[in-house]
């Protein structure tokens, strides 16, 4: 890969971490409603899907996605600014603030929107693509995933019909080695997903989802397979999220600073580019102007209004009005 | 919800076209073959709905005409099933999803509830779900507690979804032509004991608007509300009370969600008494949500409280007559009428 690209998708991931950090930051204040789930140590693997995506195409993001939907807005000529606003539920957000963090949603950049229920859009995710299908389009649809979904039904019930029918699908497996607080190996009869979804037929790989190079190469070889028409593909990218759980960090001391030094995307993406002779300072450079491109959009989401209250009872039918108290 | 403004259609056979005499079954039948004919972005899906035709034999002859891509068979994954078809709806598609048993919803309440139904809200109006989902539904012929349920009270707290449930085969394809054109979710039920009742049906394309009840039989003295198969056996009650000199008006729901609340208190505002009447258990669901708005709204022209007649508040038993016990029937509806006319 050469180096002006992974210089772009190094810069990609700083977008999403800057973005999750600035968010965690404005979270801990106060200034966030609802939860907050950050996509923090997963960069890579959001970066390189956001890479491939086209806006003619569609991602189930997950709620860890917050940076693959903000790239997907800057990629296709939206504005990732309404991404932060919608976290902050305001008028400007990609949803009036009406979907939040969990349900945020822009089918203009391809965004059709995460839903909180985990891996309820690995069963959606089969329409779009029989669409795609049934209208002879070479496009992909893909469903971003966690570890926890392996253990939804629909996880069987979406990649067996998937394979039935041979439908564009792009399954993206994030496992970050837990469910809530299960470790994989105790919540899954196989902690390696990926041996769990070739009894399916279709093509799956494992790969390093924190070597972004690895995982953008996996990408690609998934989208020429998937637009060529040969089917469903799943990836399961092996990483590790920084966030613990409400109450706290859960894990061992030795395992965070494995994931969070020793094996950190952006500290290894950074060591490769220093070995190609890339200056140290343009790295920071890269850096800098990422973390202050997310301090104007979190400027530009607490200086926007709240939502119209009318928003309230609006498009809950198309066919019918709600009334108001 | 805002109440419908136009007044309710008048009983009776339609008179524009010639009618035939038909089941709900090729009724419903007629309307999929009409809509696929319509709007090719449609599709059916289901299990065994292709060569088979159905379970109940309402998309027969279908796959012969359209193909497989269009009348899709799925393995038994309601979840997938209804998935697909918000993902399709999700971009342009009209798919109409068929659930062998409303009993069966329970494995896709999740994609109904917490996508078909506030997709188009909670994105702002940038997705739409114009999906149905029909199923099979309702006691009748001893199918034991999972194959029998009346389900509408499930969704009735679900804002965005729409409840259809016609009483007879006139009104079943015209409400599921409507509910195919809808751009809203719809659940469509079929009253599996209504599928082989016949009447006089319009052969061409027709809509009967959604959210609207009508008034099945006009009368004077008390209003029984109910859908489904509720309707026919209040029709059979009021014929009985009529030689007691009862005038009984009967109001056909057609639409559980939203319903047409106008029709009910219009015609309770009249008559002054109301038997609400629902094959489903007594708590919550439709009886209960019909009961309190007839008192909430009509409370000064009721002559007493409502009359309630519900199935007894159980899961439904194999036993015919056991099933028959826990029931409502044109008896029980005729008594609580008469309960309302002060002759019990």
């Amino acid at each position: 890969m050469d180096i002006g690209r992974q210089l772009d998708l190094y810069r990609d991931m700083w977008t999403i971490r800057a973005f999750e950090q600035g968010l965690e930051r404005e979270f801990e204040a106060g200034n966030v409603p609802g939860m907050l789930h950050t996509g923090l140590g997963q960069e890579a693997t959001q970066a390189a899907l956001a890479a491939h995506l086209e806006a003619t195409d569609c991602f189930f993001p997950d709620h860890r996605c917050h940076g693959l939907n903000a790239l997907a807005q800057q990629r296709h000529g939206g504005d990732g600014r309404s991404i932060m606003a919608e976290l902050f539920g305001r008028a400007t957000g990609v949803c009036s603030g009406k979907g939040g963090s969990l349900h945020s949603a822009d089918p203009s950049v391809g965004n059709f929107g995460d839903n909180a229920v985990e891996g309820s859009y690995m069963a959606t995710v089969l329409g779009v693509a029989l669409a795609y299908k049934l209208r002879r389009q070479d496009r992909v649809a893909c469903a971003v995933i966690g570890d926890g979904t392996v253990g939804r039904g629909e996880f069987h019930e979406s990649l067996n019909m998937a394979a039935i029918w041979d439908l564009p699908v792009l399954y993206a497996c994030l496992n970050n080695g837990y469910a809530i607080s299960l470790p994989a190996a105790q919540g899954l009869a196989s902690a390696d997903i990926v041996d769990l979804a070739r009894g399916y037929g279709f093509p799956c790989v494992q790969v390093d989802g924190n070597d972004i190079v690895e995982a953008t190469e996996a990408v690609a070889t998934a989208f020429d397979h998937i637009r060529s028409g040969r089917g469903p593909y799943f990836i399961e990218f092996i990483t590790w999220r920084w966030q613990g759980v409400f109450s706290g960090e859960f894990r061992s001391d030795e395992e965070v600073k494995y994931w969070k030094v020793d094996h950190d995307p952006i500290l290894m993406a950074a060591e490769k580019l220093l070995r190609l002779d890339v200056p140290e300072d343009r790295l920071h450079a890269i850096e800098s102007a990422e973390r202050e491109r997310i301090e104007e959009w979190i400027r530009f989401a607490k200086d926007s209004p709240e939502p119209d209250l009318a928003k309230a009872t609006a498009d809950v039918y198309i066919g019918w009005e709600v009334a108001g108290r | 919800m805002t109440a419908p403004t136009e007044p309710h259609p008048k009983p009776g056979p339609r008179k524009t076209r010639k009618t035939r005499k038909t089941s709900m079954v090729k009724a419903l039948n007629g309307a999929l073959d009409l809509a696929m004919e319509r709007f090719p972005e449609m599709f059916l899906i289901g299990e065994s709905i292709g060569e088979l035709g159905g379970d109940f034999g309402v998309t027969r002859r279908l796959w012969a005409k359209y193909g497989a891509d269009r009348v899709r068979d799925t393995p038994l994954s309601e979840a997938a099933i209804i998935g697909t078809s918000v993902g399709a709806a999700m971009v342009g598609m009209r798919p109409v999803a068929e659930i062998m048993f409303a009993d069966f919803l329970g494995e896709c309440y999740d994609q109904i509830v917490n996508n078909a139904a506030k997709l188009h809200y909670m994105f702002d109006g940038q997705f739409s779900a114009p999906l149905v989902i029909r199923t099979a539904c309702g006691a009748g012929f001893g199918g034991g507690p999972h194959h029998s349920q009346s389900v509408e009270g499930w969704f009735m707290n679900i804002p965005g979804i729409v409840i259809v449930a016609p009483s007879n085969p006139a009104d079943a394809k015209g409400l599921l032509l409507a509910a195919i054109e809808s751009d809203d979710p719809v659940l469509f039920l079929e009253h599996k004991a209504l599928y082989r009742s016949r009447a006089e049906v319009d052969p061409g394309y027709y809509t009967v608007p959604l959210g609207r009840a009508a008034v099945a039989r006009e009368g004077t003295d008390v209003t029984v509300v109910g859908t489904m198969r509720m309707v026919p056996m209040a029709l059979e009650a009021a014929a009985v009370l009529a030689g007691e000199g009862i005038s009984v008006e009967v109001v056909d729901l057609r639409t559980i969600r939203p319903y047409d609340a106008e029709t009910v208190v219009e015609s309770v505002n009249r008559t002054g008494r109301a038997v609400v009447v629902n094959e489903a258990p007594g708590t919550g669901g439709l009886g209960a949500e019909l009961s309190a708005r007839i008192h909430e709204e009509c409370f000064h022209r009721l002559s007493g409280p409502v009359g309630r007649v519900d199935a007894l508040d159980t899961p439904i038993p194999f036993s015919v007559p056991l099933e028959n016990a826990i029931m409502p029937n044109p008896a029980i509806i005729a008594d609580a009428v008469r309960r309302q006319m002060g002759r019990s």
